[in-house]
């Protein structure tokens, strides 16, 4: 695997070039003959690991380890001191300077392999464990903390993040009373970019859904800006979402949606389980990408389940993906369950190749009660409610 | 003349055109690769695209976001992005995220690049 750099710095021509050859079977290697020579190798590519000599003409080792430690881009990088000082002094110098390890010439090659190895290893853990906290940071702040609640429905929701997912979305408010905004999305790519592009998402959208709300209710109008935003404004350039926007009334059991190329809801009840067909263009590809809106009126004990591109990618034990068609028939085998989505994914997951889902899971249920004579919504709060992502603890029904 | 960078292998057709053999899968692991090629592509001129999905079996969202950025960097300049021989799985995707709209399909790479003469 040549996916390592590593920066060589020795004046001697013949160990220069047989490190060159002998590293440059496992990494990319750089070199240099001595410290200044080094420090424009670095100012051209960060290398993931130094190995140098200590005596060198021009600019020696420790001026160069100096030189690197006074810069904070450089300061982390892996150092190892390849050199013919056995002293202990010059060994305590060095490990004084922040150098990681410290090789004795003559050396043997497999040692310094080893010892690289582990440089490497020990980097790249670090590395992982901080992407896994600051992507878990910003998967819980795209998630929801609490759901609508509104009498004579239920709401249900699951997310479950992967480490190395991608950038799903969730949001709602309620700009008005009885009227709801609620937002499902996935912003293309993976890993801890996708969930920063995911995050800076959802703060262009809501910002736009706040000022756009005073002048139109439309989710197709709503989305046909949100896509402007992103073709016209450079910082997004590169961000591609699919996106489901539902405006939902429960007091008229309606729910009006535009789709950008997201999953397609399920519309499911007791009889019957369907796909809700309407879609139109992912976001962030046409600036002039037309949008509609389609409502789908939802009868008493009927849900409209939505959810993101993980659940329906999901490898069968038959070797297919679960697919609309599958993922309709579970969504109907869950309803009337007390725990309907919990019962949805463990469905699923009974019948899958492997043990765990492969990428992010986000399921949002939401069902109107079939005993429910009249549906109104509960006088709560007067003004809007947005939630903030730094609010208490989620809140499920 | 054929270049291959890493599992893409690119052919000119005309001076404008190529045709990229995406292969077995473009996905996390090397839609970089991807837009590195189609990047070297349209600094050399080229403006049109024929993508040969024949044997992809795996198109994933960061795969397909490639293609979306390269659409987005040569639509402005009158170029095309096409797809050829789109694969089942394929197919899916490109149902899913409703993009047939914007990427016209060919049942050939042969009918896709005569389209493109």
């Amino acid at each position: 695997m040549a996916d390592h750099s590593i920066l060589i710095v020795e004046d001697e021509h013949t160990l220069r070039r047989l490190l060159e050859y002998r590293l440059g079977k496992h990494y990319r290697v750089r070199t240099a003959a001595n410290g200044e020579e080094a420090l424009e190798r670095v100012a051209e590519e960060m290398p993931d690991l130094i190995v140098s000599d200590i005596m060198m003409p021009r600019m020696d080792g420790f001026a160069l380890q100096a030189a690197l430690q006074e810069r904070k881009e450089t300061r982390a990088i892996p150092f190892i001191f390849l050199t013919a000082k056995a002293d202990e002094q010059s060994r305590q110098r060095g490990r004084r300077t922040g150098v990681d390890d410290y090789i004795t010439k003559p050396f043997d090659i497999e040692q310094l392999l080893t010892r690289i190895g582990r440089l490497l290893e020990r980097t790249k853990l670090f590395q992982s464990q901080l992407d896994a906290r600051i992507g878990q940071d910003f998967s819980q702040r795209l998630m929801p903390k609490r759901l609508p609640d509104v009498a004579g429905w239920k709401s249900h929701f699951h997310n479950a993040p992967k480490e190395a997912g991608g950038g799903d979305l969730f949001d709602w408010n309620e700009p008005e009373k009885g009227t709801f905004f609620i937002t499902i999305g996935d912003v293309m790519g993976k890993g801890l970019q996708a969930k920063f592009y995911a995050f800076s998402f959802l703060g262009y959208l809501r910002s736009t859904l706040h000022t756009m709300l005073r002048d139109t209710r439309s989710p197709a109008t709503l989305l046909r800006r949100v896509n402007q935003v992103l073709m016209d404004d450079p910082p997004m350039e590169e961000t591609f979402a699919s996106l489901l926007l539902l405006r939902w009334e429960p007091a008229r059991n309606l729910v009006t949606y535009a789709n950008a190329g997201h999953c397609r809801p399920v519309v499911v009840s007791a009889s019957e389980s369907r796909i809700a067909p309407h879609s139109d263009l992912i976001l962030g590809l046409d600036r002039n990408a037309e949008f509609e809106d389609a409502e789908i009126e939802l009868k008493p004990g009927t849900a409209l389940v939505a959810y993101t591109d993980g659940l329906l990618e999901q490898e069968m034990a038959e070797g297919h993906q679960l697919g609309e068609a599958g993922l309709s028939e579970s969504v109907s085998r869950s309803f009337g369950k007390s725990e309907p989505v919990r019962h949805l994914l463990e469905g699923v997951l009974s019948r899958s190749r492997r043990s765990e889902f492969a990428d992010d899971i986000l399921v949002f249920w939401l069902e109107r009660e079939a005993a429910a004579a009249v549906a109104t919504t509960t006088p709560q709060r007067q003004a809007p409610r947005w939630f903030s992502p730094f609010a208490e603890s989620a809140e499920r029904r | 003349m054929h270049v291959t960078t890493m599992s893409f292998a690119v052919e000119p057709w005309t001076q404008q055109t190529v045709i990229v053999r995406v292969g077995k899968a473009l996905d996390f692991r090397n839609a970089a690769d991807f837009k590195a090629a189609c990047q070297d592509q349209v600094r050399a001129g080229v403006r049109n695209f024929v993508l040969d999905f024949s044997e992809t079996g795996i198109l994933d969202s960061t795969g397909l976001g490639s293609i979306f950025s390269l659409y987005r960097q040569v639509s402005p300049m009158e170029g095309q992005v096409v797809f050829a021989a789109v694969s089942r799985p394929v197919q899916v995707v490109v149902q899913l995220t409703r993009t047939y709209k914007v990427f016209r399909q060919f049942p050939t790479v042969e009918a896709a690049r005569e389209a493109l003469r």
